[in-house]
């Protein structure tokens, strides 16, 4: 009986020792605070002895004669490193073809036929456009995944708590920031909606024209950025939050698969493509082009603003 | 004889424009300090990508792209300065040493500080 008690006793022990109740040591073992450190002078004066001879040592470059030695043998290697790399290259640029000649390797089917049945096949008046949306959809959508997938590493790496942000508020470096500068604030309110109208008008014409949905992207990111350094972070919030972000980015991008996986699947088995092509040069024509331009346009824009704002304010 | 003329007249810009291109650079690398560094620098952005700009727009006469040229050169002569307007203040603001470099109007001064302070209460 006693010793069953007993048992039990210790099971109990153990288990609440397991569990993290009780420090079965408190109380049993004799412990003594640590002492501080403290070096005996002799060790002092030695250590200082020693820092100051290591730097009468590293210091004295004129009399240095491994340092004089390597300084002189980088300098002679940078040369000759740099002339023979620039050699490589001029003699590599001597080996090309010469341009605009019908022997070149680039002039094989694949341009010609781009170049002869691009604008009927893609109704785009910009070949390269048309090339790049239509004919290698497929990896423009893998290059927009790239950005999407971009954002996302920066964002787990950097995006901070926002009460940690509202914690540390103007209490970092970028205390003496200029902030609501008059003459910024004047001049981005008179460029910001002239850079997105800019923005909106490449993506737009990307079919017609030089532009796209990547150059007018960054253009629309880029007035984002001015807007935001402008006039700060919390008016920006008011139309450009994390949610909007969220829902612009991934709606995009969404919208970008669903019109390509339609424009391959409908390709690839040789069945009828119901978007129409419309009339080459008109603002409404190319098929699937104009959408997705707008896509990636909506999704290369977040991507800039996304990364200025986390690389500067760690959030939204 | 127009087509001469109108040569002429662009390149002349053009080499200009390339010219101020040149000060600027040598400027840029000339000078130890910021302030005169953004000035070297500053002057390539506005005068020299404008003459440079004029020229192209000699050389395309008048249609739509001589419009664009004129729009850019818009947009560079308010961007430009603006940047530098920042970069001077940001420099004014964080030097602590500043009167070694250049000198200070007093009330310039009064106000840089008042303005430190208030920043410093929000």
């Amino acid at each position: 009986m006693d010793k069953k008690k007993e048992g039990k006793e210790k099971a109990g022990r153990f288990q609440s020792w397991l569990d993290g109740e009780t420090d079965i040591y408190a109380g049993v073992m004799e412990t003594r605070p640590q002492k501080e450190y403290e070096p005996s002078p002799y060790f002092l004066r030695q250590q200082e002895k020693d820092r100051r001879r290591i730097a009468e040592r590293v210091n004295n470059v004129e009399h240095n004669k491994e340092y004089r030695f390597f300084k002189r043998v980088y300098r002679v290697l940078a040369v000759v490193f740099a002339l023979s790399f620039i050699v490589l290259l001029v003699m590599a640029v001597s080996w090309l073809p010469p341009v605009g000649q019908a022997a070149n390797p680039d002039n094989n089917e694949v341009s010609a036929r781009y170049i002869e049945n691009g604008l009927q096949e893609t109704g785009s008046v910009n070949i390269v456009t048309g090339m790049i949306l239509t004919y290698r959809a497929f990896d423009t959508f893998g290059e927009t995944n790239v950005l999407f997938i971009a954002t996302c590493c920066v964002m787990v790496m950097l995006l901070v708590d926002e009460a940690l942000l509202k914690k540390q508020g103007a209490d970092n470096d970028r205390k003496y920031e200029p902030k609501n500068d008059a003459i910024l604030q004047g001049m981005a309110f008179v460029l910001c909606p002239v850079i997105f109208i800019f923005g909106i008008y490449v993506i737009l014409g990307g079919h017609l024209g030089p532009g796209g949905g990547f150059s007018g992207g960054a253009v629309m990111g880029a007035g984002l950025i001015l807007y935001v350094s402008a006039f700060g972070f919390q008016k920006t919030q008011r139309f450009f939050n994390e949610t909007v972000y969220k829902t612009a980015k991934i709606t995009s991008l969404v919208m970008y698969g669903l019109v390509g996986s339609y424009f391959y699947i409908t390709g690839a088995n040789g069945l009828e493509n119901h978007i129409p092509l419309g009339l080459p040069g008109h603002i409404l024509s190319g098929g699937i082009i104009l959408p997705i331009n707008i896509c990636v346009g909506i999704e290369v824009a977040c991507t800039m603003y996304a990364f200025y704002a986390l690389f500067r304010r760690g959030g939204l | 004889m127009a087509e001469w003329i109108r040569f002429i007249a662009g390149s002349l810009f053009l080499l200009i424009g390339m010219m101020i291109f040149c000060v600027q650079l040598f400027g840029v690398f000339r000078y130890k300090y910021v302030l005169n560094r953004m000035h070297a620098a500053a002057m390539g952005d506005t005068l020299g990508i404008s003459f440079s700009l004029v020229g192209l727009m000699i050389f395309a006469g008048f249609q739509f792209v001589t419009l664009k040229f004129a729009l850019v050169i818009l947009f560079l002569w308010c961007a430009s300065p603006v940047s530098s307007h920042l970069i001077a203040r940001l420099e004014v603001t964080t030097n602590e040493k500043l009167e070694e470099y250049c000198e200070i109007r007093e009330d310039m001064e009064r106000e840089n500080s008042a303005e430190a302070k208030k920043e410093e209460e929000i």
